[in-house]
């Protein structure tokens, strides 16, 4: 059985209010769940989190082993084996650098590893371009990762808590990468609430591996080869363990709500504007603010607009949004992503979304896709406009493009 | 200065005095679905055979994950973790971190264990030579990074390697009419790479387990003397190399005896010869011609006449004009040593 | 309704898989000479091979193209014709791989089918060691010692004609001898090794066996674990520590026989196992340590039992022993049972020895790969002789 760990000296703090990006947001709930082992890697924009965690460390403000990798196959490998003996672990990449650490971001959601990480999305190389694009941290979508997109810093803070309490959950231990847009959540400044270390203690128990511990006190082989005789077995328990985040998410999000007196209402989905709403518009990250603002200038003007934001793509709360989205007249969700080839060539959420609706028993509106906000180019609220009567087109029963560039110098 | 390296307590693994001194328990059962002979799944036993129970090891992909760990099963009796191809290097230094934090802030009882991670020569000297390169620089943990070397990648069924000898059959390099020897590079001088690019790396070897208490006890010195270190072991390989496996052990035997394979160390910056090697640079025994050793094995047996001489003369080359043989492959320049009057 | 035809050559892992590989394509290439068609394939689970580690090859023929896909959408058939069996030590049963359990050399030969063996034993010998059934079988002897070669070098000594003739002879509808002919002289165009093939048509007869006869042991096998049976995390436990031995006949507590891997015991794995003399020994502990099958169970009194329920007969003991004769391989199919050797000896030590010597004195010359360049082609000669007499 596992070792028994003794206890550690509680520390303490008091809540407070700072100035600070989304990635120093991450860099402080890291700090606040006392991570034990982080690496890091250069590559723009999420790297200013790692930059702020080696002040936060040579500073004596947190104590972790701070490892420079050399590459981030390396950078990921190496927190996922300090997961593996028991260790509390964070990690992060952006774009390509993320798709260079492709081969260990497979095998740990198989091992049960629950690691955070941050992905500031970036465009995916080629071309290199440093803006937010959502294909990187979208890329490992099947492969038991749970994805979630904040779109400001005090979320990310919060995300980051939370998904730690889920992931290093037992009857989960599946590895959480938290996505923040590049540049305009990484990189700008906004005020965000810094709980207390005693909330935090209260609401986030220590990381227990439990049986799965690695250590010689618990001598266990992980990870044998296998054949076809058992992978289809293996691949069911995750099935299972991410069937269960449902409901270990809904009670993270309540007990977070108690403890710290924050709620976030539904977690996997942000409402906004809905209750009269004729259509909706859908999307995730920081489009929302944009998009928020354009809505509350349309229903001046008399249009019954509302927002729904995804935040966790993974589990995908497919019943929760075909039930919300049944009561609208039509759908239009923004893909800041792309996937070549797919079906009505549209991006990726478009297309989960209409499988959503697609076996539900309530009222399937049309949805359209909306393709916005590649590489980082601005969601204008003209843009939001634009796909708005769009959408009311399609509510009224006009034929709409299924996928349409919303944007572009054409 | 050295406060700035914050470095844990290593086991205190003292060598074996005699083959009768090592201790009978297993850390490596039977039960792996290995070749006959195999010398890497020897060098496996042996490898925690030395280390003792308080022991992780982490097992990067290949012969010795495949086989020894078939179709969900283990041979394995102390903790055992499957990693990538390419990640030994990191599997050794995030089990290490991992560790030293949460013993650090009291999460996990204080105990110095042994970490051990291995790789193939596809695995390590080929796709990880970066990652483990970047663990050699890491002075404040302490571990172990054992190279197996069977001259090929083995478990995908023999395909050169750049630690496959030069001219041997390999499925892809195999001996064609037009183009007979298709694999014309020269083996990677990898344990020497470790020991001169890694300055501050405190131990780096050679063994062969043919000579099994030399092995072990390189081992146990690595495992004690703290900080990252590299062992670079070679292993003969009955299916690789195409040879009865009852040959296996002599085979290990040869490759020290012709001058192919030598032995060393680099402790703390010095550097010994060790085993036969040593006897051989003092001229206590004879370097046995190339021959010998290169003929045993259907992956030569396309050889030449003048395949052979030209491996014997990179090994004589190897060891008549290299600064040090085996380790630096640098000529000295005499003519500036004796400048004129 | 058309006629599906499977046969299996079950060989030793690399040592022979250029010969199973000959032979399955030859079959699949002659049939279609008699307008059948077919495929040939190694089965995917034996990969990566590992020598000596029994493996499978198939070679599926159909009288029609639809007919064969019946056979093509099996990963491996359920039964076959033929059961072509390389090596007599593969008689004693095959363990593949873990979890696999010990199969019978003749778990899948339909009844009426036809077991051919590579062999110089006799007939009583060979069905002794396989399985029983509880249907006939046939039993077809291709007089020959096993053939083994390597990954790079092959040893081309006619055991692969042989056996295609003998083929045609016990299974003429998947092809006739002409067939067989024509397809060794376009693959090899060597009118000596069609000859072979036809010397071992004319010779090869069948003998019934009868259902109950054979090995009446059952072989050991493995209920797989359903999905919630199994540890998460793709975790499992380790093996234990050992356990002292046992002295028979004293009952003194001492030494240690490890644990093992309960799901792959690679005892199958030997051609020929090691015969230790406990009075010749010097506890050097050569073989003990050497052994890369951790095989030895040290005793009480420090000596080195070969566990013949681990031993895969590689031969390193016998070549690591400073002392002459004291660890000598022998061919597997002089034994019976994987009895331990030190309980034997410690209970009967004459009697022992006399054993022992009995079995040290009929070793044949081993053939078990290669051993230095030229050493094929001086067998070769030796194995065609054996061919010739029958």
């Amino acid at each position: 059985m596992a070792t028994i760990a003794p206890a550690v000296e509680e520390k303490k703090s008091v809540e407070k209010t700072a100035l600070i990006t989304g990635a120093e947001a991450i860099a402080v709930a890291c700090q606040l769940a006392d991570v034990d082992v982080i690496t890091a890697y250069p590559i723009r924009p999420y790297d200013t989190v790692m930059q702020y965690i080696s002040r936060l460390v040579s500073n004596g403000e947190m104590d972790c082993e701070y490892i420079v990798a050399e590459g981030e196959h390396s950078q990921f490998e190496i927190v996922k084996h300090a997961s593996a003996v028991g260790a509390r672990v964070f990690c992060g990449s952006s774009g390509v650098g993320w798709m260079y650490a492709m081969e260990a971001l497979t095998v740990t959601p198989a091992l049960r590893i629950p690691m955070v990480c941050m992905v500031g999305n970036r465009a995916l190389d080629d071309p290199g371009a440093f803006g937010t694009e959502h294909n990187d941290a979208l890329t490992v979508r099947d492969l038991g990762w749970m994805l979630n997109w904040v779109d400001s810093g005090q979320e990310a803070l919060d995300t980051t808590l939370i998904a730690y309490r889920v992931a290093e959950d037992r009857r989960i231990f599946l590895p959480c990468a938290i996505s923040c847009d590049g540049a305009f959540l990484t990189h700008s400044q906004s005020l965000v609430t810094i709980p207390s270390q005693e909330k935090v203690n209260e609401f986030l128990p220590r990381y227990n591996r439990a049986d799965l511990l690695l250590h010689p006190d618990n001598p266990i082989t992980v990870a044998p080869q296998v054949n076809e005789d058992w992978v289809m077995e293996i691949r069911r328990q995750g099935y299972a363990a991410m069937e269960r985040t449902f409901g270990v998410i809904k009670e993270a999000y309540a007990d977070f709500e108690r403890i710290f007196g924050r709620s976030y209402g539904h977690p996997f989905f942000e409402e906004y504007e809905t209750d009269d709403a004729d259509v909706v518009l859908m999307g995730m990250g920081t489009l929302s603010t944009p998009v928020k603002v354009a809505i509350r200038q349309m229903r001046k003007a008399g249009k019954k607009v509302g927002f729904v934001r995804m935040r966790w793509f993974r589990p995908f709360d497919a019943d929760g949004l075909a039930k919300c989205l049944s009561r609208f007249k039509a759908v239009g969700v923004i893909d800041r992503d792309y996937s070549f080839g797919s079906p009505h060539l549209g991006g990726v959420l478009a297309g989960e979304v209409r499988n959503a609706l697609y076996p539900g028993a309530g009222k399937k509106p049309p949805v359209l896709d909306f393709i916005c906000g590649l590489g980082g180019r601005e969601v204008t609220i003209p843009d939001v406009e634009r796909i708005t009567d769009s959408v009311y087109r399609a509510a009224e029963g006009k034929q709409q493009p299924l996928t349409q560039w919303i944007g572009l110098r054409e | 200065m050295a406060t700035i390296i914050q470095i844990d307590p290593t086991q205190q693994l003292d060598p074996f005095k005699s083959v009768k001194k090592i201790p009978t328990h297993e850390f490596f059962t039977s039960g792996h679905r290995t070749c006959q002979g195999c010398e890497s799944a020897l060098v496996m036993k042996m490898m925690v055979k030395a280390a003792g129970p308080r022991t992780i090891v982490l097992g990067s992909t290949g012969c010795m994950y495949v086989a020894n760990t078939t179709y969900y099963s283990t041979s394995w009796v102390v903790p055992w973790m499957h990693t990538q191809l390419g990640s030994s290097g990191s599997a050794a230094l995030g089990t290490a971190a991992g560790l030293k934090a949460q013993m650090r802030k009291g999460k996990m009882k204080k105990e110095p264990i042994n970490v051990i991670a291995f790789c193939g020569d596809g695995g390590g000297a080929d796709m990880g030579l970066g990652a483990i390169s970047a663990t050699m620089t890491h002075p404040d943990y302490n571990l172990l990074i054992l190279l197996y070397d069977n001259e090929s990648y083995a478990n995908t069924d023999i395909q050169l390697s750049g630690s496959t000898p030069w001219g041997a059959n390999t499925t892809f390099s195999t001996p064609g009419t037009v183009k007979r020897i298709m694999h014309h590079r020269w083996k990677k001088n990898m344990a020497g790479l470790m020991a001169v690019g890694h300055p501050t790396c405190r131990y780096v070897s050679t063994i062969c387990m043919s000579y099994g208490l030399h092995g072990m006890n390189s081992i146990r010195k690595a495992l004690t003397i703290g900080g990252p270190t590299f062992i670079h072991s070679l292993d003969p390989c009955p299916k690789g190399w195409d040879y009865d496996p009852i040959q296996s052990h002599e085979l290990g035997e040869l490759a020290v005896q012709t001058g192919i394979w030598p032995l060393y160390e680099v402790e703390d910056g010095k550097l010994r010869l060790t085993g036969r090697t040593q006897q051989i640079a003092d001229k206590k025994i004879p370097r046995k011609p190339v021959r010998d050793y290169l003929l045993r094995q259907g992956r030569f047996a396309h050889f030449t006449n003048d395949d052979l001489d030209y491996f014997q003369s990179k090994i004589d080359e190897m060891w008549t004009k290299w600064l040090i043989p085996g380790v630096i492959p640098f000529e000295k320049d005499l003519a500036a040593d004796n400048p004129p009057a | 309704m058309g006629r599906l035809f499977a046969v299996e050559i079950v060989y030793r892992g690399i040592f022979q898989r250029k010969l199973a590989t000959n032979i399955s394509r030859a079959i699949v290439l002659a049939a279609h000479l008699d307008g059948k068609p077919g495929i040939s394939f190694g089965r995917y689970g034996d990969s990566p091979e590992r020598n000596g580690i029994p493996a499978k090859n198939f070679a599926i023929v159909a009288t029609d193209e639809q007919t064969l896909e019946e056979g093509k959408a099996k990963y491996e058939p359920k039964e076959v014709d033929v059961t072509i069996c390389v090596d007599d030590t593969l008689c004693k049963g095959v363990e593949s791989w873990a979890w696999y359990g010990l199969q019978p050399i003749n778990k899948l030969t339909k009844p009426g089918g036809t077991l051919i063996v590579v062999s110089m034993e006799p007939p009583e010998t060979l069905i002794g060691m396989a399985h029983s059934k509880n249907t006939p079988y046939n039993l077809a002897i291709v007089k020959g010692t096993r053939s083994f070669s390597g990954l790079w070098v092959f040893k081309d000594d006619h055991s692969d004609v042989r056996i295609m003739g003998a083929i045609a002879k016990v299974l003429p509808e998947v092809f006739s001898l002409n067939a067989i002919k024509q397809t060794i002289q376009s693959e090899w165009k060597d009118p000596v090794k069609v000859a072979s093939a036809e010397k071992s048509y004319n010779r090869v007869t069948k003998l019934a066996v009868k259902p109950g006869q054979g090995n009446p042991e059952t072989p050991y096998k493995f209920e797989l674990p359903k999905w919630h049976e199994m540890g998460e995390g793709v975790a499992i436990p380790c093996i234990t520590a050992g356990k002292q031995m046992e002295d028979p006949t004293t009952h003194v507590m001492g030494g240690i026989r490890p644990d093992r891997n309960p799901t792959f015991k690679k005892f199958s794995t030997r051609t020929m196992r090691p015969v230790v003399n406990f009075e010749t020994c010097i506890k050097c502990t050569l073989c003990w340590l050497q052994c890369p099958d951790t095989c030895f169970d040290v005793t009480p009194e420090g000596l080195y039992d070969a566990n013949m329920e681990a031993c895969c007969g590689c031969g390193v003991c016998e070549a690591v022993c400073p002392v002459e004769k004291c660890v000598s391989m022998v061919a597997e199919t002089e034994f019976k049972d994987n009895g331990s050797q030190w309980e034997m000896w410690r209970k009967d030590a004459t009697g022992y020895l006399t054993w022992l010597n009995q079995k040290i004195e009929k070793r044949p010359e081993r053939s078990h790969g290669f051993r230095y360049k030229g050493q094929y082609q001086e067998q070769v000669g030796e194995m065609l002789q054996i061919a010739q007499e029958g």
